[in-house]
């Protein structure tokens, strides 16, 4: 069952541009987004991107030290957002780079902001083609620790991630 | 979209929640229902079609229906007492339409012609009762556009949960119902019958076995203050029209309905009757002026919820405790979703406002659920949302502009026929 409520292109553009890994500049790559944040529009027609609540890969060792903590920093604690977080982690084996989307509803949302996100979780998700990792999030608690995410993102074989160990 | 999107933008929604117990209504966008009366209606058969005056209802089956909070309470002979629900599905559907008949005059006080309804449904309900309802919205009532939603769904959603396991103790069931991306796994409900019908029933007992005289308000007319212990001192109210058995019956279950919300605990470990004798005593008065106080009754009589195996009168170990029907439901599902419903347990329903419900099943559940898995438990404070969360949810729903694509519109219906609910509303 859904909402209605539709997914704004600018959406989808940001999502692309995290997904697909073009051969790039040094230049080109520090403004690549390594976390965003996406609302719903005043009229709550429309899925949109949160103007300001990103961070962007150059970001990384000049104003934000750590992503992870950051990125938890960005997320409201009295509304819902969706969210997208390219992850990168280390196994025993190699290094990777993953997508996560996150849905974000904590308990002290007002409870027709978490009808509206929850109903229309669907439909955003579906833009999100190949999406690997779904992230149902409803708390601080759920979040705050990075192991949270690591265990979401491959169980125990994650020794660190975002380059600090576990 | 094709024209089949309901056009009118600011015509309210009405939200319809029937449950076994009480029948939820009123229009979409408000924050709470305007209707909130028992679902259980009493019917009179005419035998020689000579109608009473002042019915409710007349239905050309000879039956005559007497409903809401004020009629159902009116003594009044043969007439006998029953739910149109069974099983949480539309069994008497002449019955049911008694019910929204009286909802759309008495409550809503409009035409259904005008607005939109958003009904809940139970989540195991069939494609036949499903195609039934919605050719009875629009054939019958005429109404412009229509919506049936799941009420573990709305109630996920409600809980900012597009994925969670749904604990539904009601009157008549405590269910599991697993939601997964806003659809509910069928194959993973689990139902038992262990709910607040269950525990008034262990009540009834109690009082059968302490010799307390279970008596309704409708027969007293006097009574006097009687130390406590002491036999009741009442005077019966003279000219009792005599009625029937399943109406007493209902009439002496809200009594005890009462008790339990008052008295009844849930005992945050596994029963222990030394424990339970420390119990801190309630005193509790019944209609008739009896007073008294209970103690260890008050942890026991619940305790049948959570660990059926010493109930009297339940054949063997056939039945589910709730926290069993949590692990079961959860243990059906797939796998790689269980971690998202161990840590989404979703607790609603009427019968889980008992003191300590919820503290009870925490506990269980840690103790049942692998020690690998993150478990969470919401329940909300407040009681309202605890018994209304699908009415809420569906309520807010219903009154999104989006959510105009949506609905079943008169157009569509007309073109594809009842099938189209099976389509637009899967």
């Amino acid at each position: 069952m859904a909402s209605g409520v539709t997914v704004n292109d600018e959406v989808i553009k940001v999502f692309n541009d995290m997904k697909v890994r073009k051969s790039s500049s040094s230049d080109e790559v520090k403004k690549r987004k390594k976390a965003v944040l996406f609302c719903l529009s005043e009229d709550k027609k429309k899925i949109i991107v949160e103007e300001g609540k990103q961070i962007l890969v150059g970001d990384i060792g000049e104003s934000v030290d750590d992503p992870y903590a950051c990125f938890v920093k960005l997320l409201p604690l009295n509304d819902c957002r969706y969210g997208l977080y390219d992850a990168t982690y280390e196994t025993k084996e190699s290094k990777k780079e993953d997508l996560v989307f996150i849905f974000w509803a904590p308990e002290g949302a007002p409870l027709k902001s978490k009808m509206i996100y929850a109903s229309s979780k669907d439909a955003i998700k579906k833009k999100f083609t190949g999406i690997k990792h779904e992230w149902q999030v409803n708390g601080l608690d759920d979040i705050q620790d990075r192991s949270t995410l690591a265990d979401k993102l491959g169980g125990n074989v994650v020794v660190s991630l975002e380059g600090r160990p576990l | 979209m094709s024209g089949g999107v309901y056009g009118g933008d600011e015509v309210g929604a009405l939200v319809f929640d029937i449950g076994s117990f009480s029948t939820r209504a009123g229009y979409a966008g408000e924050d709470c229902p305007k209707a909130d009366f028992p679902t259980s209606l009493g019917v009179l058969v005419e035998e020689e079609g000579g109608g009473e005056m002042g019915a409710e209802q007349e239905k050309a089956t000879g039956r005559t229906f007497y409903l809401d909070t004020n009629a159902l309470h009116v003594p009044r002979a043969g007439v006998e007492l029953f739910s149109p629900l069974k099983n949480g599905m539309i069994e008497d559907w002449e019955a049911f339409q008694a019910i929204l008949d009286h909802t759309y005059c008495k409550h809503i006080k409009s035409e259904p012609s005008l607005h939109p309804v958003l009904m809940s449904e139970a989540p195991w309900n069939t494609r036949a009762k499903r195609e039934k309802l919605t050719e009875l919205m629009f054939e019958h009532y005429n109404i412009p556009a229509f919506f049936l939603c799941k009420t573990a769904v709305l109630t996920a959603f409600a809980n900012g949960r597009a994925t969670g396991l749904v604990l539904d103790s009601g009157a008549t069931h405590t269910t599991a119902i697993p939601v997964h991306d806003g659809y509910v796994l069928q194959q993973g409900i689990v139902k038992s019958p262990l709910a607040g019908d269950f525990i008034t029933m262990q009540c009834r007992e109690l009082f059968q076995e302490m010799n307390i005289d279970i008596t309704p308000p409708y027969m007293i007319a006097a009574k006097e203050p009687v130390r406590e212990g002491a036999p009741p001192n009442w005077t019966k109210k003279d000219k009792l029209p005599p009625v029937t058995k399943s109406w007493h019956t209902f009439m002496c279950n809200e009594v005890i309905q009462d008790f339990q919300a008052s008295v009844l605990q849930v005992s945050d470990s596994p029963y222990d009757e030394q424990v339970a004798a420390q119990m801190p005593t309630v005193h509790y008065e019944m209609p008739s002026g009896y007073t008294t106080d209970y103690g260890a009754e008050r942890l026991r009589i619940p305790e049948g919820l959570f660990d059926p195996s010493n109930v009297k009168g339940l054949s063997g170990n056939t039945m589910l405790g709730v926290g069993h029907v949590v692990t079961t439901s959860i243990g059906m599902c797939d796998i790689d979703i269980r971690p998202g419903l161990y840590g989404s347990v979703i607790v609603t329903g009427g019968n889980t406002l008992l003191q300590g419900f919820t503290e009870r099943l925490n506990r269980e559940l840690s103790q049942k659920a692998p020690p690998s898995m993150r478990l969470k438990l919401i329940a909300s404070n407040s009681s309202m949302e605890r018994r209304f969360s699908p009415w809420i949810g569906g309520s807010i729903l219903a009154s999104l502009g989006t959510f105009q694509q949506m609905w079943i519109s008169k157009q569509e219906y007309e073109e594809g026929g009842k099938q189209s609910v099976e389509r637009k509303c899967p």
